[in-house]
């Protein structure tokens, strides 16, 4: 059993590195990368959620707000003192997450549920409003535009590596968060917190944990997308982009532990293809939100697995 | 089960019948334009209209056999008039559908994206409606140009009038309501540096800042009665202004305050929502009005824009209709869409005869700031269903000279500071 697992681990970074390592040797032009580096940020940015979402079950609408704040400490950085202080801004974003999140986690794990969820929307649109209306200091609507990466980072080939290997290393992280027995204690909160208590752990000071380090990869993703973009802007506080990675977990599966990457590459995909050629992108997003939830209420992921597990069970009976 | 199984057949087949007829043909010599126009939320219309305006330019001058033997080609992708989304788009039309111009955007954050993504690819980006003045002042890269005023010279206009209209109606005190954002901040800033600037002498009594796209404006209205301005400059754009005018109508503000809006106020948008509700002596302007000047090219825009989509345009489709005849112009000067230096040099200077200019005069692009000059009519609402279904236009023009409207050196470098 433990081997099977080994292969099928090996098998996903394989697959993994295959399809993302490559396109910058396919690629026909600059969009792809700046594609591919969407559905890495993004995906990881959903995976990061889905460690409170789908593993521990608390539902924040508000990671936007730590996903801004990785950005905007970019973007004001590079912006007062210079590209130089592009990759030291990164550092600061995740750590000033890590206290925020400490912070505000110890505030919003008080309470559990519709609730909490409420809470840390209140908290995001807190700060989307704070970054709004300062202007003179964030630039308001008008955002910060002008963000470059020093150096041979500049070169967008070479920041897309950077990009790949900071995700894959965070994918990483998280994996092994999940399979550690942390991951268990929350996994075990989501089903029945009192008899988590019961057993002898804290559940808040491991609900705690998951908030803050769920908000620590938000920031590292806003402060990777602003060197893809370039520019950034309030709208990376706001709820319709917590709301987009909620989608995205639900599309790919929340249960499974690679399906929010997996929901972020087909909604960015779906975005990027149905986009250009029609305005109506809002409705196919529609369609397949509803044929998700009505079908395949498992995510992509979750359903792919149901539907082998099954065609094995079948082989499995006839021979 | 089976109906499962249908439903899931169902939704793909839904979903290629929906894109499948905008799939693009390809032609041999195109000039590519990538707009990026919002077609979906409170800037939908902008955006509808600008499409409208740029498809219906584009095909004037293709029936006319095109550019020197070049067509012009037009995609829109809905920005949604989001920064992140658009500067994406625009890295995809610049890199992959290799366009040759950018084009459109109504909102300033995601003009100041886009001219982001046109320097740095050294993508020509034509703008046509977005009006934040910094586009064209510290933020001005080499290949962007603006082809619709900025609210800097919508607010030297104003300023022109008010300092007219103390004259005839002495007004002291002056108070400014507008949406609590860049664009509404800039608006009063740009104002009191212009009444300044002509030595208007005023107070300011009061400062309101709704929130942009707000329900509800009946605390400000209470406000603005007890603060007893002479008069009310309003810096709304959109539905905002409808519902403004709409709630402070009962308050009976608009006998008791000049009511006075010189950037968007006078959109034919207003008048065509508010029909016989909108109030007569109302001091409007807007970027491009139906009903002036009176020449033959705005009469013949207005008519075939009527005759194309059923509606009268907004200011908007003006800015997306001159900026297809720019392009155009451009191109015709150089002779091939390709040589990016030569067009610089070809947009910087362009004199161009639009349906907004009255005959005395031609706009032209200011080679500096890359910013279109043009006059600017300030007008009054009065009675005249003309142009259904508004019952109100404007009129009682005042018009001010463009040579006037442009910010002076000292302010740019106020803004460079900042």
């Amino acid at each position: 059993m433990k081997h099977r697992h080994r292969i099928k681990e090996v098998g996903f970074w394989a697959l993994f590195f295959l399809v993302f390592g490559l396109i910058p040797v396919f690629a026909k032009s600059e969009y792809h990368l700046v594609l591919a580096n969407h559905i890495l940020i993004w995906g990881m940015f959903a995976m990061a959620f889905n460690m409170l979402f789908g593993v521990t079950g608390m539902l924040s609408f508000g990671q936007a707000l730590y996903y801004g704040l990785g950005a905007y400490w970019v973007g004001l950085m590079v912006k007062t003192f210079g590209e130089a202080w592009f990759l030291p801004a990164i550092g600061f974003g995740v750590l000033s997450a890590v206290l925020l999140s400490m912070l505000i986690g110890l505030l919003v794990i008080r309470v559990s549920g519709v609730y909490f969820t409420v809470l840390t929307l209140a908290f995001g649109q807190l700060a989307w409003q704070i970054t709004f209306k300062w202007y003179h200091f964030t630039g308001g609507d008008d955002g910060i535009q002008g963000i470059m990466a020093p150096g041979i980072l500049g070169n967008h080939i070479v920041y897309y590596c950077f990009t790949l290997l900071l995700v894959a290393v965070s994918i990483w992280i998280l994996r092994r968060l999940v399979n550690s027995p942390l991951g268990l204690t929350l996994r075990c909160i989501r089903q029945n917190p009192d008899r988590v208590r019961f057993l002898g752990r804290r559940v808040r000071r491991n609900q705690l944990r998951i908030y803050v380090i769920s908000s620590s990869f938000a920031a590292l993703a806003g402060g990777l997308m602003s060197g893809v973009n370039n520019s950034i802007h309030p709208d990376m506080f706001y709820w319709t982009t917590s709301g987009e990675v909620i989608l995205m977990g639900v599309i790919g599966g929340i249960g499974q532990f690679f399906g929010p990457f997996i929901g972020a590459a087909v909604i960015i995909i779906i975005q990027d293809v149905v986009g250009a050629r029609t305005e109506y992108w809002s409705l196919i997003i529609g369609l397949v939100m509803m044929t998700m939830v009505l079908l395949l209420p498992r995510g992509l992921v979750g359903e792919i697995q149901a539907f082998m597990a099954r065609f094995k069970s079948g082989a499995g009976n006839r021979g | 089960m089976l109906k499962r199984k249908y439903f899931l057949w169902f939704i793909p087949a839904l979903v290629l019948c929906l894109v499948l007829p905008f799939s693009a043909s390809g032609q041999e010599k195109v000039i590519k334009i990538g707009g990026l126009y919002p077609m979906t939320g409170r800037a939908g219309l902008y955006g509808l209209d600008s499409v409208d305006a740029a498809e219906m330019a584009i095909e004037e001058i293709n029936g006319k056999g095109g550019v020197n033997g070049y067509k012009l080609e037009f995609t829109n992708t809905d920005s949604k008039a989001k920064p992140d989304y658009s500067v994406m788009v625009a890295k995809r039309y610049v890199t992959q559908d290799k366009v040759h111009f950018l084009f459109g955007v109504v909102s300033s954050a995601v003009g100041l994206a886009v001219t982001e993504v046109s320097k740095q690819n050294k993508k020509i980006f034509i703008g046509t409606d977005h009006a934040s003045t910094q586009l064209t002042t510290d933020k001005l890269q080499p290949y962007y140009f603006r082809v619709s005023n900025n609210t800097f010279q919508s607010m030297a206009a104003g300023a022109l009038y008010l300092k007219e209209l103390q004259k005839t109606k002495p007004w002291k005190t002056i108070a400014y309501i507008g949406p609590d954002y860049a664009y509404g901040h800039d608006q009063w800033d740009e104002l009191k540096f212009n009444l300044t600037r002509f030595g208007v002498e005023f107070k300011a009594v009061g400062e309101y800042w709704p929130k942009l796209f707000a329900p509800d404006y009946t605390a400000f209205i209470t406000s603005i009665i007890n603060d007893k301005p002479d008069i009310l400059v309003a810096g709304f754009w959109g539905g905002d202004t409808v519902a403004f005018i709409k709630q402070a109508q009962p308050y009976d503000l608009f006998k008791k305050i000049l009511y006075f809006h010189p950037d968007a106020g006078g959109n034919y948008e207003l008048m065509a929502a508010m029909g016989t509700d909108l109030p007569e002596g109302l001091v409007l302007s807007a970027r491009h009005h139906n009903n002036w000047p009176e020449t033959e090219l705005n009469r013949d825009y207005v008519n075939k824009f009527f005759k194309r989509t059923g509606r009268y345009p907004t200011y908007a489709a003006e800015g997306a209709y001159a900026g297809i005849y720019a392009i155009a112009e451009a191109v015709n000067k150089v002779g091939n869409p390709d040589d990016t230096d030569a067009l610089l040099k070809a947009f910087e200077g362009m004199k161009i005869k639009l349906p907004e200019d009255p005959d005395d005069f031609t706009s032209y692009i200011d080679p500096k700031s890359h910013q279109i000059v043009q006059v600017q009519a300030i007008g009054v609402t009065e009675r005249n269903d003309k142009f259904p279904p508004a019952k109100l236009m404007l009129g009682q023009w005042k018009v001010y000279k463009a040579e006037d409207l442009l910010p002076p050196p000292d302010y740019i470098e106020q803004l460079k500071k900042k």
